[in-house]
């Protein structure tokens, strides 16, 4: 048999690449369209930096032979994988192709998933995940199983190594769930995305419940309702630009440094308006994110979770062009106290920022944990806990601004100098007590109050001399443990000299497997 | 969360807008604002200055 000449062999290859490329045919990509859903090529495209992604695993065909399933080998296997940047920086990425077999996930297009994951953890990148599957691949069995396994293995190898980022845009059933769980983050598209363990169908034979797939496991849920997501968009273009913010703050990876930008906002900036912003009556309330605007660099605050778990925030931004993670209880809902949501969503930010190395800076005014019998019946002693645990851990820089009130067990959960805050700084009106006045003055004058002939008007004294002597910054700045007590005005440059004096913080711990966090 | 009705700031019948002040809410010993999730006019209040309230109760429909 005579050779082919290069040019058929040429021509063969082409051939290859154009069938991989249509994906699922034109039909299919037709219905994708139809629901306002990207392919998983032009998800990448628009994604990444125009003409930078690499495709890797092109060829790749599964090797199943049950149910008929060998008549059908599309090239890629329903995943798209390679190499990428973002902001000229290498993230690797992998897009599930609904348009063949379903996106769904038997063996092959797992272990090309698991390459990317080990590539992105090797060349310490982070690691983008495009979910859009109907889940595992049925006729795959077995096989189909472990290849998620693979996927949870690595991805919880890389947590806290490499950033990893889940984005929600399509179906996500069952095990395919948990991949996303366990990155650092899960970015849905309203309407589009649904995550959930059971379907509709199975909750209805199971526990009679009746629910819709959007209400059970919608972007909206999951951001508002469940916690499980981080980030909404309304379109997918509005999704990646959300990834791709977030993004601009991380380093590659934990070794790394994470990048700093030209900043024309001066870190000297005064701010007389702050003095405004906080009432100094602690009934009143006010929203903290007024406080965070004329702190930032041109005053961006990144918001992660805004939906849930509203009374304390999350979320980057940076000072004098250097990022950093920001805690801030939210006096505006539910007073900004602790409750079990507000310890997860913070302690596991916060663990995030402490992973990458980013500078946390905590902003307090904070009248406790929540009371109640559910709080108390749902575990608000061991989520609590959770806030000791990640600031205690924590070898990062941290600087905390006490704003206003920070009462008992919540000032020390709220870096407190206790727990390893490197510069806590506080403002004229912060109140640093056990308690607030009120409650603190009825115990310790009750004698006084009791045998007095006006008993209101001596309780009222007896609150105002409490407040005076103790609802200050001063007894706890007498101890040290608040390090500077600040003009309100100030707080941007006071953060930015605090960042750059504690940026060089090391700090070892003894040698351990890892700690056994409250859950 | 479990508080105590302070102040209802509208009646039946008036008209809102999503982010009006609805109702003053004193809970966690802060005066906490609540305001109104979606436009429309205010068809029931349910509560009353001084009423104690808790987590998932209807306070105001507006439809």
């Amino acid at each position: 048999m005579a050779s082919r000449s290069i040019d058929e062999l040429c021509e063969e290859l082409k051939k290859k690449n154009a069938s991989a490329i249509a994906g699922g045919g034109e039909k299919a990509v037709a219905k994708q369209k139809e629901k306002g859903k990207g392919t998983a090529r032009e998800r990448i495209a628009q994604l990444l930096d125009p003409g930078s992604f690499v495709e890797i695993d092109e060829l790749v065909t599964h090797r199943c032979t049950n149910f008929g399933l060998e008549k059908t080998k599309p090239l890629g296997d329903g995943v798209v994988t390679g190499w990428g940047t973002i902001d000229g920086r290498k993230v690797f990425v992998f897009s599930q192709d609904f348009t063949v077999l379903g996106g769904s996930l038997g063996e092959k297009h797992a272990d090309k998933i698991a390459k990317v994951q080990d590539l992105s953890l090797e060349m310490g990148c982070p690691m983008i995940g495009i979910n859009d599957s109907g889940g595992a691949r049925i006729q795959e069995a077995v096989d189909s199983l472990n290849g998620y396994g693979k996927i949870f293995f690595r991805n919880t190898i890389a947590s806290g190594v490499v950033p990893q980022i889940s984005v929600i845009m399509g179906p996500t059933a069952g095990g395919a769930v948990y991949s996303p769980a366990l990155t650092d983050f899960i970015f849905m598209v309203d309407k589009t995305s649904v995550m959930h363990i059971t379907g509709p169908a199975v909750i209805k034979a199971v526990t009679g419940e009746e629910v819709t797939s959007e209400a059970l496991g919608g972007a909206k849920t999951h951001n508002e309702k469940s916690g499980n997501a981080h980030f909404i968009a309304k379109t997918e273009a509005e999704c990646f630009d959300q990834v791709r913010a977030v993004l601009s703050y991380l380093p590659s990876n934990n070794l790394d440094d994470a990048p700093v930008v030209e900043s024309s906002d001066s870190p000297d900036r005064a701010e007389l308006s702050l003095r405004e912003v906080v009432p100094t009556d602690p009934n009143k309330s006010y929203d903290v994110h007024n406080v965070l605007k004329k702190v930032l660099d041109d005053g961006v605050f990144t918001e992660v979770q805004p939906g849930w778990a509203r009374n304390i925030l999350t979320g980057y931004g940076r000072v004098g062009g250097r990022p950093i993670g920001i805690i801030a209880n939210q006096a505006q809902f539910m007073a900004g106290c602790l409750d079990i949501d507000a310890s997860d969503k913070a302690s596991r930010f916060i663990r995030h920022c402490d992973a990458f190395n980013l500078p946390i800076v905590t902003f307090v005014d904070v009248p406790g944990y929540l009371p109640g019998v559910t709080q108390e019946y749902g575990g608000i002693i061991r989520h609590g806990a959770k806030m000791l645990y990640a600031y205690s851990e924590a070898t990062t820089p941290l600087v905390t601004v006490i704003l206003r009130k920070a009462y008992g067990g919540a000032y020390l959960a709220m870096s407190s100098k206790a727990l390893g805050a490197d510069m806590v700084l506080a403002w004229p009106q912060a109140e640093i007590a056990v308690m607030g006045a009120e409650g603190a003055a009825n115990i310790v004058f009750k004698k006084e109050i009791d045998a007095s002939s006006d008993p209101a008007k001596t309780r009222l004294e007896k609150i105002d001399e409490y407040r005076h002597a103790f609802a200050t910054p001063y007894v706890a700045a007498e101890r040290g443990f608040v390090d500077r007590v600040i003009f309100p005005e100030d707080t941007r440059k006071e953060i930015w000299l605090a960042l750059v004096g504690i940026e060089s913080k090391r700090v070892s711990r003894p040698a351990r497997k890892h700690g056994v966090i409250p859950h | 969360m479990p508080g105590k009705v302070l102040d209802v700031k509208v009646a039946v019948g008036a008209a809102v807008k999503a982010g009006d002040l609805v109702l003053m809410l004193e809970a966690m010993k802060m005066e906490n604002e609540i305001f109104a999730t979606s436009s429309g006019t205010v068809k029931e209040v349910r509560v009353r200055s001084g009423d104690a309230v808790n987590t998932g109760d209807v306070m105001i429909v507006i439809g």
